[in-house]
């Protein structure tokens, strides 16, 4: 189909005939409310329309901050909105892993990381979002009344484990023992290897005695 | 625009009334046009009086409005404001000029005008002279009526016409002065954005800066604090693998042991709850009940505070034994001591009619017949006393007669 420049297709759930993600509409990966915060907002209306995946990007690079609703309106974020965005384009495997390495906007990183726990596979997410858990860039996170610190590997943490972030909650991810014990994942060698060998060495000579 | 009211018939001057600002209702569209903008008090300062504009929003950062922005010079606009002020004051001087010299056939003639539009900028030719130039007031001759030969409106109308345009003029450096304002405010906005990379929209901008996100200030920082977070989570991964195998064990172990043996083990379980539970305090009589909740059961500051003993705890001047209170003050939630519509109802093991455990014997109407007061009781077992005293009759039993029942009716209608 060709691009669709407004959400009509994606907002109005009857007939949903676009691209879907888990057999269903994309946007009902939101919730109901959070989904009408978004769409009412002055930047979902002014800078989202009509965006596709190269656009997508100039927007994602004056990104900020991340983070879901605040204020006493539940206001959204613009990370909230581009993710909408993503749900609504749904771009190919290729773009969110080209989103995902490119090393210069960190947000955009973020947003693509967010988008893959929410749309792909379990077994496609841990291969996925694994190496972002040795990214220590520092990102602002935007919570209810104030922001906040954050880091890469601790949003791609809480993703992976937590069951609500950023206004949204997640599906639910099978842990990665019982994909390691189906054979579908490998175990996870951790970017610290060698410091945690040598950390048991230490501790279980000391055992010994 | 349609005329005010919808007549065909001519239109009458509008009087004059103290206080109220004429009314127009000419259709002269230059002059109505201009007239409503005296009238009113605010005005939306626009971009510039050629062309549409593209709308000011902050939101749009289109190129061409901030490319313009940078070409704009605000001292070369201070310039030419500053000269147009003194075109503007020379022109207003000849005016006045003008003014004074023909004022007294002006003022003759004013009162029989129907060309309202030129008695309104008269009056505030009258009101500008007067408070803008302290020059000695013309002087003003008592109105005197002139026929329509007799009455020079050339002059006035030339004169009417300079007023309008000395407004005009006025009117155009407002305008100016507003924009320049604007233009101040955008360019400011647009350093900001250039210099800040100012977040859409966002109104929290100070806030945000607080926490700085940018990476490389101390590179060896970051990676040790990167390597504690990766370390806190090899731990919860380990431990949480070590857990699974610890229940694993222990139901492997129970599998193994005999069910004598099981049962030994969940009572010494069940023992060492019951002690647990006995150590806290106990409920006292008619103590509120509060409720631990049944959300954020995850928060660790939450189960901290659950495990306190709320249920034992007693103040200084907590009673032990209700009892000793007066009844209006045996109540189970103090606070509502003394408070509208907390008299009656005690709880509700006082209040319950219900006889709960009374197994006793039962069997209907005796029971009814003895264990209450007199005069609850049936009447059969009352004290029989006039009519009532000796016994009654049996009734005939003749209803196997045909017509039984009707001639029996009959009969006993026949005595009356």
């Amino acid at each position: 189909m060709a691009h669709q420049a407004d959400s009509k297709r994606m907002l109005d759930n009857r007939g949903y005939s676009g691209r879907t993600l888990h057999s269903g509409n994309p946007a009902a990966l939101l919730e109901k409310a959070v989904l009408d915060r978004i769409v009412e907002s002055y930047y979902w209306k002014e800078q989202c329309f009509g965006l596709n995946e190269a656009t997508l990007c100039d927007r994602a690079a004056e990104l900020t901050c991340i983070g879901g609703t605040f204020g006493v309106a539940q206001k959204p974020t613009p990370f909230l909105c581009l993710l909408l965005k993503l749900l609504q384009l749904v771009p190919e495997r290729d773009v969110v892993l080209c989103y995902l390495r490119q090393p210069d906007f960190k947000y955009l990183t973020a947003l693509a990381a967010f988008y893959v726990r929410l749309a792909w596979e379990p077994k496609d997410v841990y291969a996925t979002l694994e190496p972002l858990l040795a990214d220590c860039r520092k990102l602002r996170r935007r919570t209810r009344e104030a922001f906040a610190m954050g880091y890469v590997d601790q949003f791609v943490d809480d993703l992976l484990t937590k069951e609500r972030v950023c206004a949204t909650s997640l599906q639910k991810l099978p842990r990665r023992r019982d994909l390691e014990d189906l054979d579908v994942l490998e175990p996870r060698v951790s970017p610290l290897g060698e410091e945690l060998e040598e950390i048991d060495e230490d501790v279980s000579p000391a055992e010994e005695d | 625009m349609p005329p005010k009211r919808m007549t065909a018939n001519p239109v009458k001057p509008s009087r004059y009334r103290p206080g109220k600002a004429l009314a127009e209702e000419h259709s002269s569209d230059s002059e109505s046009g201009e007239e409503e903008d005296d009238e009113t008090l605010k005005r939306i300062p626009e971009p510039s009086r050629t062309t549409a504009a593209p709308p000011k929003a902050a939101s749009f950062p289109s190129s061409t409005i901030s490319t313009n922005l940078k070409k704009v010079d605000l001292n070369e606009r201070r310039k030419e404001a500053a000269a147009k002020e003194v075109a503007r004051l020379e022109q207003e001087a000849q005016a006045k000029a003008r003014e004074e010299e023909g004022f007294e056939t002006e003022s003759s003639a004013a009162s029989t005008k129907s060309d309202s539009g030129s008695t309104e900028s008269e009056a505030e030719s009258e009101e500008e002279s007067s408070s803008e130039d302290e020059t000695p007031q013309p002087k003003l001759l008592r109105p005197v009526f002139l026929k329509k030969g007799q009455r020079q409106t050339s002059i006035a109308a030339a004169n009417a016409k300079s007023e309008v345009e000395a407004y005009a003029e006025a009117e155009a450096r407002r305008k100016e002065k507003m924009d320049a304002l604007v233009q101040e405010q955008l360019e400011k906005d647009a350093a900001a954005k250039a210099a800040g990379k100012k977040a859409w929209d966002d109104d929290d901008e100070g806030l945000a800066e607080e926490i700085d996100d940018t990476d490389g200030i101390d590179a060896e920082a970051e990676r040790a604090a990167w390597r504690l977070r990766e370390l806190k989570r090899v731990k919860r991964e380990r431990e949480a693998i070590e857990l699974a195998e610890k229940e694993l064990e222990e139901v492997e172990r129970r599998k193994n042991l005999t069910p004598a043996e099981r049962e030994a083990e969940d009572r010494e379980y069940i023992e060492k709850q019951k002690a647990e539970r006995e150590g806290r305090g106990q409920m006292g009589f008619m103590q509120k009940y509060h409720h631990r909740g049944a959300f954020f059961q995850d928060d660790d500051v939450a189960q901290e505070l659950a495990k306190r003993d709320i249920v034992g705890a007693r103040f200084v001047d907590d009673p032990m034994n209700r009892d000793t209170l007066p009844q209006y003050m045996q109540i189970r939630d103090m606070t509502k001591l003394g408070k509208k519509g907390g008299t009656k109802y005690r709880d509700l093991k006082s209040e319950d009619t219900g006889r709960w455990g009374e197994l006793g014997d039962r069997r209907g109407p005796r029971e009814s017949g003895y264990g209450v007061d007199e005069r609850f009781r049936p009447d059969r077992d009352r004290e029989r006393t006039g009519a009532n005293a000796g016994p009654l009759g049996e009734r005939k039993r003749d209803w196997d007669t045909p017509g039984g029942q009707q001639d029996m009716r009959e009969s006993k209608r026949q005595k009356t």
